[in-house]
């Protein structure tokens, strides 16, 4: 049953039970009405009546009395006639107690009563008669005899008729009373009975509608104050409230979802602000960061204090902007947030996209700004969004990459020039800025029309004659700088009253000097092509490097800018590839000799060696290869003829049958270390000193070391080999060898493997070491 | 008959402003402070747009803006204001005065055309 129809029976009820009061009521009453009624018109009056009968009879008496007594006939006759009136009263009255009799005995008293009195009257008109006929005494005997006889029995059936009168009167006062009485207590009991049913009925409607609304209103404001969506109130019931709580539970799983959707994108934007690589903020009115931002925001700005700064403080101070764009700034984001949204591309060329902020520590960091309005539902802007990035290093990479580019271009436009015309084409434009040079100063001070007519005409041939040459050489960035100050030359020349800035020609004169000296200086240092050339190597040499330059200019032009780790890796490239110009490998400065080995050692009679050459990713650089390659070819011949022993003195000394040269190649302290060692027999250390001594090279024998006497063999002119052998020996000893190193700023040493004599003969194991200058090698 | 009215004081950013939306199609009148403004406006009813400087001799845009509104009761033509700085109580001034944007200088034409073609109802 729903509510309504709880509420429609409660009130039914109610209306049935007061009608029922009611009824009840008014029927009683009804009955007491009727009651009273008959009481007061029939039972009470009645009993009146019947003693109004025993005055009628006294009245009857008194007549008949006064006819007796009467003296006259006249008067006799007179009061006959009111006896018989009185007569006809009487039995008028009790005819009308016969009918208001109530009960069989009252009836029985009235007949009587009308029996006696037709006797009574009979005696009286006997009496009369007897009066009327002047008989007197016959009337007072009669009167005395039979009248009063039948007075006295008449007179005693009204008075018990009487007596039943009122007993009848007073049962039926008492009826009635308990009639009223029952009605009033019946009533009390009924009204009682209905109220309290009523009251029940009320209090269990309460306990079946107020107790579940209190329940719902719980369980509702317990999940709006505890926000928990997952909590449901319980529904069992399927009235107006159980329906209100399926759609409360039905709205509230809604909310649920929604509040869910919310949560996880919430969680995804914050999980983005918080892992996104970029600094992202907003920006509300009057220039505050708002507090939510992206935490790599921290990183990038090196600071905390972010929510609720002020934009301009935390993001343009110590930059380069200056104040007038610092205020046009300022001008821009007011004039853009809260306004419509038009006005922010009205405006968003005023915003800067890239400053130079300088740290606390006087670090640069470059940032890029990119800025972009929040827009809400009516088209107005609430907030900027700004996104910083910290390109520093993506712009010193792509500074590097775009020298280098430059560079590379320049190596290839150099490269395709013949060395010896290239040497002279700088050697000739650098004449002709310094000729320019002294006419610029020399215009000056001549007057406009002279100046034109002796200067202009003398600057502009010269920097055509430059322009003319740099690009039949295809020098293009050269023809470029070149060109524009010619433009400026032709421009003064066909308008003499241009102003004559000499600050400016200067300026632009010497950055023509300085593009041309960047070509010079990359020809001599970076192509080593220092002077006006040698001829025999640079065919062989143009070949290789144009190669290296064209895959490391290729790297460079397909990299994406805006890629640090595509430009990283392409910078990589690059510089190895630049490492590798005017390099060679070890192995390739030393093929000669190595190649010429196993002829030397047919004619030594020995094994051609083994030749182990370990250059750990080293490479040479051209200039140094000849030197190296003839140290070597010394030291190589060195070991085949006094190391390395024949195959059968070999084998005698428990050795392979054929002997290893192996060189070692590495980097060590700004140095590139060669260390040459052979398996052969070794320094004779004892021998060498004897030798040293004999050719006075040495004052004191015995205070050398044998680390020391091992150096001798470094002394002008030293030679320990018995005879000149075809090999070595032949005058050109280590000391020509250390002098080749030394020139290059290298040394030379012997070191001694072990620090005794460790054969009967006096041989100890070395190695030759020779050290270069770090420059001539490259790591790849 | 014009569709722009160009209100500056300085003969450079009005002709520039001016030549500008001139020679992308639009018809433009030309005033040199507020009150010449207010004047050149009452004059001639076809002006949909004021592209007005703020700071001026005689009259300034902001007020210029006010008797637009309130003595012309004019309160269908669109108002944008060049500036060169801003604050909120310019911008609340602005907000009174039914200013529908602001430019800071310098003026980039490009950025604007386009809505103020849509303003001038071109």
């Amino acid at each position: 049953m729903n509510i309504g129809q709880r509420i429609a029976l409660l009130i039914v009820t109610a209306f049935l039970t007061l009608s029922f009061v009611g009824g009840f009521a008014v029927l009683q009453s009804r009955g007491s009405s009727r009651e009273v009624k008959s009481v007061t018109e029939g039972v009470v009056p009645s009993a009146i009546a019947s003693v109004e009968l025993v005055g009628k009879l006294k009245d009857v008496q008194i007549a008949t009395m006064n006819m007796v007594s009467a003296t006259d006939k006249a008067t006799a006759t007179s009061m006959r006639e009111t006896v018989i009136a009185q007569k006809a009263e009487l039995e008028k009255a009790l005819k009308k107690q016969l009918d208001q009799a109530d009960s069989d005995a009252q009836r029985g008293l009235v007949k009587q009563a009308q029996e006696s009195l037709v006797n009574y009257f009979d005696a009286i008109d006997q009496t009369a008669q007897f009066k009327i006929a002047g008989q007197d005494a016959m009337a007072e005997a009669n009167m005395s005899a039979t009248v009063d006889q039948y007075l006295t029995e008449q007179a005693s059936i009204i008075e018990t008729l009487q007596i039943e009168k009122r007993r009848s009167k007073d049962a039926a006062i008492e009826s009635m009373n308990n009639n009223l009485s029952y009605t009033s207590q019946t009533l009390s009991v009924v009204t009682v009975a209905a109220v309290l049913g009523l009251i029940a009925m009320g209090v269990l409607l309460y306990r079946q509608i107020i107790h579940p609304i209190n329940d719902m209103e719980h369980g509702m404001t317990e999940i709006a104050t505890s926000q928990d969506f997952t909590h449901r109130v319980p529904v069992n019931r399927m009235d107006e409230i159980g329906k209100s709580l399926t759609a409360f539970n039905t709205m509230v799983q809604k909310i649920q979802e929604s509040s869910d959707l919310v949560k996880q994108k919430s969680a995804d934007i914050q999980a983005m602000l918080h892992y996104i690589p970029q600094g992202i903020l907003t920006v509300t009115p009057g220039n505050t960061v708002h507090p939510e931002y992206s935490s790599y925001l921290e990183a990038i700005l090196e600071t905390k204090a972010i929510a609720g700064s002020d934009l301009m403080a935390l993001v343009f101070d110590n930059t380069t902007m200056g104040s007038d764009a610092r205020s046009q700034l300022e001008a821009a984001l007011s004039a853009c947030i809260g306004e419509d949204a038009m006005n922010f591309d009205f405006n968003a060329h005023v915003l800067p996209h890239e400053i130079e902020k300088t740290m606390p520590d006087g670090r640069i960091k470059v940032l890029d700004i990119s800025w972009s309005p929040i827009v809400d539902e009516q088209g107005m802007v609430e907030r900027l969004m700004v996104c910083l990035w910290d390109v520093t290093e993506l712009r010193a990479l792509a500074a590097e990459a775009n020298a280098q580019k430059r560079e590379l271009s320049l190596i290839g436009e150099i490269l395709s020039v013949n060395q010896e015309k290239f040497y002279a084409f700088v050697e000739s434009s650098q004449q002709f800025i310094v000729d320019n040079r002294a006419l610029i100063v020399q215009g000056s001070g001549m007057a406009a029309q002279t100046r034109n007519t002796e200067v202009v005409g003398l600057l502009f041939r010269n920097m055509h004659t430059i322009k003319g040459n740099a690009r039949t050489y295809g020098l293009l960035t050269l023809t470029n700088a070149v060109h524009e100050a010619e433009q400026t030359y032709d421009a003064l020349r066909k308008d003499p009253l241009m102003e004559w800035d000499e600050a400016a020609l200067l300026g632009q004169l010497a950055h023509v000097e300085g593009v041309l000296q960047e070509y010079a200086h990359i020809n001599e240092i970076k192509l080593g092509r220092k002077g006006p050339g040698r001829r025999g190597g640079v065919d062989k040499f143009l070949m290789i490097q144009k190669d290296h330059v064209r895959e490391a200019l290729e790297h460079l032009e397909g990299v994406d800018e805006g890629n640090p780790e595509g430009l990283r890796e392409a910078l990589r490239q690059v510089r190895s590839r630049l490492r590798l110009i005017g390099t060679e490998t070890v192995q390739e400065v030393l093929a000669g000799v190595v190649d010429s080995l196993p002829s030397l050692a047919r004619e030594l009679g020995k094994e051609a060696p083994i030749v182990v050459i370990n250059s750990a990713g080293i490479v040479l650089k051209t200039q140094v290869a000849d030197l190296v390659r003839n140290v070597f070819m010394h030291l190589y011949r060195n070991s085949m003829d006094h190391g390395l022993e024949r195959a059968a003195e070999r084998i005698a000394s428990g050795k392979p049958e054929k002997g290893t040269i192996a060189l070692d190649v590495k980097l060590d302290a700004g140095y590139v270390q060669f260390s040459l060692r052979d398996d052969g027999k070794g320094l004779a250390v004892e021998r060498i000193l004897k030798k040293a001594v004999e050719q006075g090279l040495v004052d004191q024998p015995e205070t050398l070391k044998p680390q020391q006497v091992a150096q001798l063999i470094f002394a002008p002119g030293f030679s320990t080999a018995d005879k000149v052998t075809e090999v070595s020996g032949r005058g050109v000893g280590m000391d020509a060898v250390k002098g080749f190193v030394e020139r290059e700023g290298g040394t030379i040493a012997l070191q001694l493997l072990t620090a005794a004599v460790t054969s009967e003969k006096g041989f100890v194991p070395f190695e030759t070491v020779i050290r270069l200058p770090g420059k001539f090698a490259v790591v790849i | 008959m014009a569709q722009v009215l160009v209100v500056d004081d300085s003969s450079t950013v009005r002709n520039e402003v001016g030549d500008f939306l001139k020679n992308n199609g639009l018809t433009v009148a030309l005033a040199v402070d507020g009150k010449d403004g207010l004047a050149k406006l009452q004059a001639d009813p076809g002006i949909k747009l004021i592209v007005c400087d703020v700071n001026m001799p005689n009259m300034d845009g902001l007020t210029m803006a006010e008797k637009v509104r309130g003595e012309l009761k004019n309160s269908t033509v669109n108002i944008i204001m060049l500036t060169t700085e801003n604050s909120p109580a310019m911008k609340d001034r602005g907000k009174a005065a039914g200013i529908k944007g602001w430019i800071v200088k310098p003026f980039k034409g490009d950025a604007v055309l386009a809505t103020f073609k849509k303003l001038a109802g071109a």
